[in-house]
Order: structure tokens, then sequence, then C-alpha cells
């Protein structure tokens, strides 16, 4: 497919939703929405008037949502590697563009406004942020990220798949490439398509020898109001201390959650074992999330903007529990006594 | 083919140090040809446990600057012959060697030794990052304690992501009367966070001490001592035989055992 015309959308376009209902906090039916979603894709291009706007060129381009973490999405049976967004560039031209004195906040200006603290009594003086480096993924975790995703999901992989990475607007050389392509060689994976929208990767990729997607560049991603979940991740893994998995959607992880690691997903959070760190489900607002465990003892418990501490006093027997918010607040009720009708919207 | 086993365990003073000086030393009473590599550097303590300090003429600052050549630099043990060490700097930091050169060393230790042991340095930075960049199998080092076992889960959890995939796990300093009494972790306590298979159980032993602070190692005392053992049995482990763990189960303390005790041990 050509790239003639800007690839231009923002996210609403995929509330496309009329016939399939995605409810964002039922896990089981979850799988049966991906579905829906990919034909109604479909024949929205069949139809391209409908879309005058914004021309869905791609079909995975379309579907794929900027992901806070490395991604493995399966998309029109191709497997694809998405990368997550370089956050840095985007941030750094944005304040350039504003204030051109802030550009390159140095280490020389904090300490001169700490400075200001201790002289100044009336007014506050304000920390110069840095560059926002909370989703800033350097190389080397990108790499961890990387490995950690493909051995949660080691049982699935089969020999020899071929991967399509997905970098967006991230500059890549050979070297990286290469990287990537070891690291997803260990699994029996073969990395084969590059998708880019930036010219240097695009020449980078060919050099190795891969077939090249070249995308016109796309707007900044807007968060807009009827943003769908990305679809679940199911991750077979011990989630270690120190881990942090991030997703725009529901993560149901098959092993235990140890303390001093974390899970902070836009949609529920279900842990097929012992959930010992620190979770916060539906972290862009839904307080209709939910938070599963087989074994609920953690550290801190968040759900939407409601924080808890997790119970002090464990219980003699141990039971698969649920985190719910009601109007108390957050609270934990034994799965079995939980009634699935209250999951449902009403 | 050699093995390359990193010992580690993220908290500082568990035992990383005693617990490869003995192990490799166990490991040479049992015939094979051990290097032992200290990655401590700036705080070097391996030779000490070693009893070695004395006879360090270069280190392997030296032999990588090319001011002398591997085997001047290793030191050979005259109380057990399979055993060599290779002395980490005390004078420079952990910055003064990087992931890359130690590669290079552990290489050329590779083809003439069957076991290169690296005694890895506390913490995750880069004395961490340099100690676990050639190892292929980790030892994780921990006591039952609450902090210990954190610290151990974070070092997994950065092991798997270097692509160590064998890591197998050592408790240290279990004292059985407190986990009897339920103030200590016990042994299946900690296997349950950390996941990964024990490969033996150290209990806590006044003659490590004494041990450590004369420069002989436990494994090769005359005495039998319950650490010493549980040394022995874990190089045994990584040979390959299985053997079950130590009974140790505190006995009880009443007064015939007592008076048991009192004909049983050395009068003089």
């Amino acid at each position: 497919m050509s790239a003639d015309t800007n690839l231009e959308y923002s996210m609403t376009e995929l509330t496309v939703t009329p016939a399939p209902e995605i409810i964002p906090n039922t896990p089981v039916n979850d799988s049966l929405t991906d579905a829906n979603i990919s034909t109604e894709i479909t024949t929205n291009l069949s139809e391209p008037e409908k879309n005058s706007e914004e021309n869905i060129e791609q079909i995975n381009f379309a579907v794929l949502l900027p992901h806070q973490q490395v991604h493995l999405q399966t998309q029109d049976q191709r497997l694809l590697l998405i990368l997550p967004l370089d956050n840095t560039e985007v941030k750094e031209e944005k304040e350039l563009e504003n204030n051109p004195e802030n550009a390159g906040v140095s280490i020389q200006e904090i300490a001169n406004t700490l400075d200001e603290i201790t002289t100044e009594t009336e007014t506050p003086a304000e920390i110069t942020p840095m560059v926002n480096n909370t989703f800033n993924n350097t190389w080397g975790e990108i790499k961890q990220q990387l490995s950690q995703r493909l051995r949660a999901g080691e049982r699935f992989w089969q020999a020899n798949t071929e991967v399509e990475l997905v970098a967006f607007d991230r500059l890549l050389d050979v070297r990286q490439l290469q990287e990537i392509a070891e690291i997803l060689g260990d699994a029996t994976l073969q990395l084969k398509r590059v998708n880019t929208t930036r010219r240097q990767t695009a020449i980078a990729a060919a050099t190795v020898g891969y077939s090249v997607e070249q995308s016109p560049p796309q707007t900044l991603f807007q968060p807009a109001k009827g943003q769908p979940l990305a679809d679940p991740i199911y991750l077979q893994m011990t989630a270690r201390s120190g881990t942090e998995i991030r997703h725009g959607g529901t993560v149901i992880l098959m092993g235990d959650l140890n303390a001093g690691g974390s899970i902070i997903a836009d949609g529920d959070i279900i842990v097929l074992g012992r959930l010992r760190g620190f979770v916060h489900a539906g972290a862009s607002g839904n307080n209709k999330s939910v938070i599963m465990a087989l074994q609920m003892e953690p550290t801190l418990i968040r759900i939407a903007e409601q924080v808890a501490r997790g119970p002090q006093t464990h219980p003699n027997q141990i039971f698969p529990e649920i985190a719910y918010i009601s109007e108390q607040g957050i609270r934990i009720s034994r799965f079995a006594d939980f009634s699935k009708l209250s999951l449902l919207p009403n | 083919m050699s093995r390359v086993i990193v010992v580690t365990s993220g908290k500082g003073g568990v035992g990383k140090t005693t617990t490869t000086a003995n192990i490799g030393m166990a490991l040479a009473k049992r015939g094979r040809q051990v290097a032992v590599v200290d990655a401590d550097f700036g705080l070097r303590n391996l030779d000490l446990l070693l009893g070695l300090e004395n006879r360090i003429v270069y280190t392997a600052i030296e032999v990588l600057a090319g001011e002398c050549r591997l085997e001047q630099a290793m030191v050979k043990d005259k109380r057990q012959p399979g055993l060599v060490l290779l002395p980490a700097a005390q004078t420079r930091m952990k910055d003064a060697i990087s992931p890359e050169q130690m590669r290079q060393l552990v290489g050329m230790l590779v083809p003439k030794y069957d076991y290169v042991l690296i005694d890895c340095p506390a913490g995750i930075e880069q004395g961490f990052q340099n100690a676990i960049a050639p190892a292929q199998e980790g030892l994780i080092v921990t006591t039952p304690e609450i902090a210990a076992v954190r610290d151990a889960d974070r070092v997994i959890g950065l092991l798997e992501a270097n692509n160590v995939r064998k890591i197998s796990l050592i408790v240290n300093r279990i004292r059985p009367k407190m986990v009897q009494a339920d103030e200590m972790m016990s042994v299946q306590d900690v296997e349950e966070i950390l996941a990964i298979p024990l490969i033996g159980v150290i209990p806590d032993d006044e003659k490590v001490i004494v041990s450590s602070n004369r420069g002989e190692p436990l494994v090769l005392s005359e005495e039998i001592s319950m650490a010493g053992t549980a040394f022995d049995n874990i190089a045994r482990r990584l040979e390959g035989e299985k053997i079950p763990l130590q009974e140790l189960e505190p006995v009880s303390d009443n007064f015939f055992t007592r008076l048991r005790k009192l004909f049983t041990s050395k009068l003089f």
C-alpha cells in the first residue's frame, strides 16, 4: 500500500463500534470484541468516502495504539513488535517551542532555584522539572522489556514465526536493529519487516536487509475522550521486585507479583498467583476496574484515583479475592462471593 | 567445557565471599581445576578469606593493562593444588573495569579450568554488571531476612534479564531454633518468594567467623562443622550428585541431652 495521503488519525476514530460494545471490564469477552474490531475496520476500507478526513491507509497502523512499553501483538495473523513512542524527542521539541530559554534545563539552573529557596521567604521557588521521563524507555530498558515479554510468552511462540517491527518515530541504527533481531532469535522468532516513519530508521533497516515500510509521520497521539483500551496482555512469568509492567489495557499475569514489583494497567489486573506488589488498575481513570488475585497480599492498591493499603492481617485461609471500588472506597471481597453481575455496567 | 558461575546476592554481608571461597575449595578438593575471581574492585575480600593476601603481586588490572601475563597474576593455593585466585585491585574502584574486559578475563580462564567462580560485589551497579557479564550460571546467596530476600528477588530479575538462565538458591545463616519459634523465615518461605531451585542451606555457625579471621576456609579444617558439610554438599550438588538436605532441626534442649553433651564433648 502506498503512503501518499497524510496518515492523520486520532484515537476517536477507533470507537467505530455501533455493533460490538466494548465493555472494558469483562475480561471474558475481550477476545471476542477484538475480532469484531478488525472486521469493522475492513468494512471502513471498502467505503473510503465515509472517512474523508482520516484515511486509514494500512490496517495494522490504524488499529495500533501507542504503548508505554514494548508490546507484542498479533494482527491479521502477523506478529507485530511495537516499540513504545520515543517521548524524549517529542517533549524536547515542545519545550523548545514554548520556552526557548527552558531548552536544556541544566543542573546549574536547578541549583540556582534551590538557592533561591533560602533567600526568598515570600514566594516558594519552583524546581524546574527536567524533561518528563516517566515513560521514557532507554534502549537498555527496551531490550530488557523485550526479553521479558518474550520469555513471558515462551509457551506460545512457534519457531520461525516472522515478526514485523513497528518503530513509529523512533530512531534506530543498524546495531540496535541487530540487537533486536538477536533477542528475537533467542526465542526462535525472525525479524522480517520494519515499519517506521523515520527515514534514517528505514535506511538502517534496508541496510541490514529487512523489508521496510515507511509511513508518513503521524500527528501526535492526542488522548481523545473515547479512547478504547488496548488488547489485554497475557504474561507467564514471576514479576520480580523492580519489574514494572505498564499496559493500556487489561493485564493477566500467570505467576506471582513479588513485593517491589508493580503492574499499572488501564484495564483490569488479574494475577493468577500471589499478588504481593503494587497494582494500579484503571490507571487512566476508569473506577469500574477491578483487581483479582488468587492470593491477595498487596503492598498498595490503586483503582483509578483511589488508593488503599493492603490489609495488615491476613485471613487464615487463602481464597481468590477481588478488589473493586464501592461507596466506601476500595474493598476486597472473596471472588466466589463477588457476584459477576456487578461487573457489568448498568 | 568450563562452567562460569557468579555468586551474587544484592544485599551485602550475606555470605557471598565466604560461599565462593568454600565452594571453590570444596570443588578443588574433589579434584576439579577451579579459578575463583574476585570482582569486588576496591573492597576485595576473597583473598583474605582464602588466606592468600600476602601472596598477591599482580591483580586483574595489571593483566588487562598488559603489564603482566595472566599466569603471573593468578595465585595458586599451596594447600589445595586445584584452586587459583585472580585477585581484584584494592586501590581502584568499580569503574576501573568494564563488562567487556571482565568477559575477556574470564574468556582467558575458561580453557584451563573446570569451574570459574566469580565473587560479585554487593549492589546492582557497575560492579554487579561487570561480574554478571561473563556468567552462564548464578548462585544467589541470601539470609532468611526480609531485606535480603527482597534484594535477592531484584537481583534474580536482573540476572534473568541478562540471560543467565540457570540460577540456584543458597540460604545462608539459618537458625533452626528461631525458625521453629516462628521468629525467622523458614527455607520454604524464602523458596516460595524467590521461586528458584534450592541448592543448599547453610546454618549459622560461629566457626565461620573463626575461619574467616584465620584465612582458612571451613571446608579445609579437620573438624567437621555443619556449615563446612553444607558447603561440601553444595559442591557435590553442583557436580550433579543428589544429596538430601542436612537435618538442621534443633535438638530439644533438656537435661538429658545436656548431660549427654557433657560426656561426649572434648574435655581439654
